[in-house]
C-alpha cells in the first residue's frame, strides 16, 4: 500500500523533524523575545503573538490532517492511518486549548477582556468541542471498527467548522484583527514576520514529531494489548483442555 | 531510555540558557526604576521611570513635545521636564514610562521621550502556558514509547509472524 511506504519513509527522518523543530522554535524564541522590536500600540505584550499565532495555525494544519486521514479511512479501511487519526485528534486539541490559553492571556491586555463571544472565538472554540467529542467517541465505543468509522464521520462533519475559522474575521464584525498574512499580501513587517515565521515552521514540524511519536504509541499500545489478550485465551485453552 | 533522558537534559539545559539570557536582556534595557529610585540614584544614566502623572500638574506646551509635570507612585513624587517628540500619550492620570536622566543641580528629571508600559506577567504567563504543556505532552509520550518497547522486549512478546 502506498500510505505504508509513505508512512515508513517518513518515520525515518523522525529525528530530524524533532531535531528542526527545537532548532526553529530556539531561534524564534530567541529572536521574538530579544530581538524583534516592540509593536507601537502594543508595546512588549505583542511578543504574545509568536506564541499564540503558531499554535492555532498548527492546530488548524491538524485538522485538515484529521479529515483527510478520516476521509482515506472511510474509503481504504485501512488501521494505520485510522491509528494517525486517533494521535492527531489528541494532539490537535492540545494545541487547540494552548492557542485558545495564549489567545486569551493576549486578549486581556489588548481588548480588555479575557473572553468574549467573538466569531473567530466562538468557532474556535466549537472546533475544540469537536476534537474532545471525537476522542470521547474513541473511548465509550467498544467495536474497535465501530469506533474508527463513526469517528472518522465526525470528523468529516466537522470539517465544516474549518472555512467558518478562516473567514469569520472577513464575514462579522470582529474584535479578532483580521488575518495580517493572507493571499492579498504580508501587513507585517519583517522584524516581526521573520520570528513568526521560525515559531510557525518550528511548530509544524513539533506537530509532525509529536505525530509520529504517538501514532507509534498507540500502535504499539495495541500490539501489546493484542499479544497479552493471545496469551491469555492459550493459557485459558490449555487449562481447558482435557 | 537513557538517550531520551541525555535528549531532554540538553532541552532543558538550552531552556534555561535562553530564560537566563531574555530575563538579562529585560533587565538591562527594559526594567524601570520608581520615582523615589531615580531620584535616590540620581546617576548621570539614562534610566526608565515608571509612574502617573499628577493631576493638575501638567503644564506647557504638550503637543509640541515641550511640558512640566509630577510624576507620582504610591507616596513619592518627582518633578519632570519632557523635551522630545510630540507624545501620544502624555495627559493627566496616566501612567506611563519615561525615559531619561536625572538632573540633580535642579533636582529635575528631564525626559527625552515616553515608553508604553509594559505588562510583562501577560507575556511570561503566555509563553509558560503555551509550551510548557507541549513540553510535558511530548516528554510524557516518548518515555511511554520507550517503557511499552522494553515491555515488548523483556516480556518476550513479540515474534516474527
Amino acid at each position: 500500500m502506498i500510505i505504508h511506504r509513505v508512512i515508513r519513509k517518513v518515520q525515518r527522518f523522525q529525528g530530524w523533524f524533532g531535531g528542526g523543530a527545537a532548532l526553529c522554535i530556539i531561534a524564534g524564541l530567541y529572536i521574538g523575545l530579544i530581538g524583534s522590536p516592540p509593536d507601537y500600540y502594543q508595546g512588549e505584550v505583542v511578543r504574545i503573538m509568536y506564541v499564540h499565532v503558531p499554535l492555532a495555525h498548527t492546530s488548524l494544519f491538524a485538522y485538515i490532517v484529521l479529515s483527510i486521514g478520516s476521509m482515506w479511512y472511510l474509503w481504504k479501511r485501512d488501521p494505520i492511518v485510522d491509528n494517525m487519526c486517533h494521535a492527531v485528534a489528541a494532539i490537535g486539541a492540545i494545541f487547540t486549548t494552548l492557542a485558545l490559553a495564549t489567545g486569551m492571556i493576549w486578549g486581556k491586555p489588548t481588548w480588555n477582556t479575557w473572553w468574549t463571544w467573538d466569531a473567530r472565538l466562538t468557532s474556535y472554540t466549537i472546533m475544540l468541542m469537536i476534537l474532545i467529542g471525537y476522542l470521547m467517541l474513541r473511548t465509550f465505543i467498544d467495536d474497535s471498527e465501530k469506533e474508527a468509522r463513526y469517528a472518522a464521520v465526525l470528523a468529516i462533519l466537522g470539517l465544516v467548522d474549518l472555512p467558518i475559522i478562516h473567514f469569520s474575521v472577513e464575514w462579522w464584525r470582529t474584535l479578532h484583527q483580521p488575518q495580517s498574512i493572507s493571499m492579498r499580501g504580508v501587513s507585517i513587517s519583517s522584524g516581526i514576520l521573520i520570528p513568526l515565521m521560525c515559531m510557525s515552521i518550528g511548530m509544524s514540524l513539533l506537530f509532525s514529531y509529536m505525530l509520529m511519536v504517538r501514532t507509534q504509541l498507540l500502535y504499539l499500545d495495541r500490539l501489546l494489548h493484542a499479544k497479552k489478550g493471545r496469551l491469555m485465551s492459550q493459557f485459558h485453552m490449555s487449562k481447558t483442555d482435557p | 531510555m537513557t538517550s531520551l533522558y541525555l535528549r531532554w537534559g540538553g532541552m532543558l539545559i538550552v531552556a534555561i540558557v535562553l530564560t537566563g539570557l531574555t530575563y538579562s536582556h529585560y533587565q538591562q534595557h527594559l526594567a524601570t526604576l520608581s520615582p523615589s529610585q531615580a531620584k535616590a540614584q540620581g546617576l548621570n544614566q539614562e534610566v526608565r521611570v515608571l509612574g502617573m502623572v499628577r493631576g493638575g500638574t501638567l503644564e506647557g506646551n504638550v503637543e509640541g513635545g515641550d511640558a512640566t509635570f509630577a510624576l507620582v507612585e504610591k507616596d513619592s513624587t518627582i518633578s519632570v521636564r519632557y523635551h522630545g517628540p510630540p507624545p501620544d500619550n502624555l495627559r493627566e492620570l496616566k501612567t506611563l514610562v519615561l525615559i531619561g536622566k536625572w538632573n540633580a543641580s535642579d533636582n529635575i528629571f528631564e525626559a527625552r521621550d515616553i515608553g508604553l508600559v509594559t505588562n510583562y506577567g501577560f507575556v511570561v504567563g503566555a509563553y509558560l502556558i503555551g509550551l510548557i504543556p507541549l513540553a510535558i505532552f511530548l516528554f510524557a509520550m516518548s518515555r511511554r514509547v520507550g517503557l511499552l518497547y522494553e515491555e515488548i522486549k523483556t516480556s518476550k512478546l513479540y515474534q516474527e509472524e
